[in-house]
């Protein structure tokens, strides 16, 4: 006789989707891909690094950008806002999230997680949970780092700067969440999502972010650089140009756009992956 | 009642057809899925696992329609064809894991990985990285993750393929024992003697359509009219070559890197052949034993004439 089949509840989605997420991120956080992204997340901090020894070696000397005297914390908001927001968290987004199924597709391991008794969506949902805990260990050791090496410059209080590390580190979560979404959703839906991806995040979104008019509310980072909470030095004509940029939005609706944006295109992708057929390269 | 029906079963890939029109019953028991590489084995596979959405006609296993229904994987457990794995992980730590999926506790899908991979003769690596593991081994341990759940229906593709003999001996053992414990097992191959060792029920396909259905002697017959081409790789294939060119069933013999391939009329008698060299462990280790399908490939096109 067939052994008997031992007993077990059902799983629910959010149970499976926890359970890949357990698979996935060990696998994750040892990729070839992981350690190519830590080099890229490692590049603010040598740049800190980098500026703190020239402080060093010259004490007497200001830190000037067009002639205006700038603190550590306000280099540190200008990383966070140009290096963190509007590079490393897309390209975070755009590798890893077009990537979340097309691996296992890759690899041909898909193969045994579709063939289980849970929803292929929780399948998505899983590995985007462990690509958001991922990606927030990448970032979180560079950005603190960074923190460290850049605030006290100029006399700079570590303490009194340290409310609005949180804020960063928190609006990196959410740009993580939202343009790991949104690419999970491109990479479920095209054939070749990283293309798209990267015109998206490098292309489209700084693209319309510069003219007026509505197009910048399709964009991430227009919800974003409403929670930036850094002013921007004001009297040079890049600031100039930033503050262009920064039409900003009110925080709440920035919070609302960002989790309609994260929780609609998750949905979409989850819903794409649960209708597509993966052929597996023979 | 059939365990797999299908019903005017037609698959698409763009213009190219995977399955042509297909309707059958697969009753209970053991049934091998038989036809050279391209045939449409895998595109059957992955219909009747759910990978794939049939273009045309309804598939239902086990009485229900799998594509889009997940609780039946709970009932069939699945041994894809190809290599792969999360290399990473030991086979313990991955069959567990996948176990988890299947809804049980870590505590009792590590018990559970842990039998399966008794069964298959892995307990003594299950802590080894499954990068680390041999051909055969890798082979078993996708076994072990299908078997791991006690599913009522076991569907195997092409599971023999590169192991050396004695595992594939042991193997074709353990799937009978499986059957013989009440499980239904659907079994994929382009070699006839495995399939043959395994059961005497067969689906012969080829280029997308079911040519025949039923006894696997009948078939045997006119495969042995052709010859047959196996591929053995081995630490000293000049040993075994010198062995082979004794033998009255072996037509010419070749060698490639670290292999022999041989030509035999008889590749029933030349496998037990073979199995019994491995055995005696005079020759070193074989590593490898495939079967190149061309000559299959002749009796196909001679039954569709």
């Amino acid at each position: 006789m067939m052994p008997a089949q031992t007993a077990k509840p059902r799983v629910s989605f959010m149970g499976a989707a926890l359970r890949i997420w357990d698979l996935s991120l060990g696998q994750m956080l040892w990729s070839r891909r992981s350690v190519f992204l830590g080099l890229l997340v490692g590049g603010p901090v040598l740049l800190a690094a980098l500026v703190r020894i020239v402080r060093a070696l010259t004490p007497l000397g200001r830190l000037a950008i067009n002639g205006a005297d700038v603190g550590g914390p306000a280099i540190f908001g200008m990383m966070i806002w140009l290096l963190y927001v509007r590079f490393i968290i897309p390209v975070l987004g755009v590798f890893y999230g077009t990537a979340l199924i097309a691996d296992e597709v890759e690899d041909k391991t898909i193969t045994y997680l579709f063939t289980r008794p849970i929803p292929r969506g929780a399948v998505l949902v899983g590995k985007y949970l462990a690509y958001l805990s991922c990606t927030v260990l990448l970032i979180l050791p560079s950005v603190v780092l960074v923190y460290f090496l850049m605030v006290p410059i100029g006399g700079g209080s570590i303490g009194a700067s340290f409310p609005s590390l949180m804020t960063d580190l928190g609006l990196l979560a959410l740009g993580l969440a939202a343009y790991g979404a949104v690419f999970s959703l491109v990479g479920a839906w095209l054939k070749r999502p990283l293309v798209i991806g990267l015109v998206f995040a490098f292309g489209w979104e700084p693209g319309v972010l510069i003219f007026p008019g509505y197009l910048k509310q399709l964009t991430v980072a227009y919800y974003l650089q409403g929670l930036v909470p850094h002013a921007m030095p004001d009297d040079s004509t890049i600031s100039a140009l930033l503050q262009v940029f920064r039409e900003v939005p009110a925080a709440v609706t920035c919070l609302a756009a960002l989790a309609v944006i994260t929780l609609g295109t998750l949905a979409l992708a989850a819903r794409a992956v649960e209708k597509r057929e993966y052929i597996l390269e023979q | 009642m059939s365990i797999v029906t299908a019903d005017h079963v037609s698959k698409w890939y763009g213009q190219v057809i995977g399955l042509n029109d297909v309707t059958l019953g697969i009753e209970p028991g053991i049934t091998g899925l038989l036809g050279p590489n391209g045939a449409g084995k895998s595109t059957f596979m992955k219909l009747i696992t759910g990978q794939l959405a049939p273009s045309k006609g309804a598939l239902t296993v086990l009485g229900e329609p799998i594509w889009g229904n997940p609780s039946l994987y709970d009932r069939i457990g699945f041994c894809p064809e190809q290599d792969a794995f999360y290399e990473r992980m030991t086979g313990l730590e991955w069959v567990t894991a996948l176990l988890t999926l299947n809804g049980f506790d870590q505590k009792t899908a590590a018990e559970m990985a842990g039998r399966a991979l008794e069964e298959v003769e892995l307990s003594d690596v299950a802590g080894k990285k499954i990068g680390a593991y041999s051909k055969g081994m890798r082979q078993r341990v996708k076994m072990a993750q299908a078997l791991a759940h006690n599913p009522e229906l076991l569907i195997l593709d092409e599971p023999l393929s590169g192991m050396d003999p004695l595992a594939r001996r042991k193997t074709m053992r353990l799937i009978k024992e499986w059957a013989r414990a009440g499980r239904s097992i659907l079994v994929s191959s382009h070699i006839l003697h495995e399939i043959e060792s395994m059961t005497s029920n067969i689906l012969l396909i080829n280029q997308g359509r079911i040519l025949a259905e039923g006894n696997v002697h009948q078939i045997r017959d006119l495969i042995d009219e052709h010859p047959h081409t196996v591929y053995v790789k081995a630490a000293e294939p000049r040993a075994l070559a010198r062995e082979f060119l004794a033998e009255d069933n072996v037509l010419s013999l070749k060698f490639e890197e670290g292999a022999v391939v041989v030509q035999t009329a008889r590749p029933d008698v030349f496998y037990a052949r073979l199995t019994d060299m491995a055995a005696s462990g005079e020759f070193g280790p074989i590593q490898e034993v495939t079967s190149p399908d061309d000559n299959l490939q002749a009796v196909f096109q001679y039954l569709v004439k």
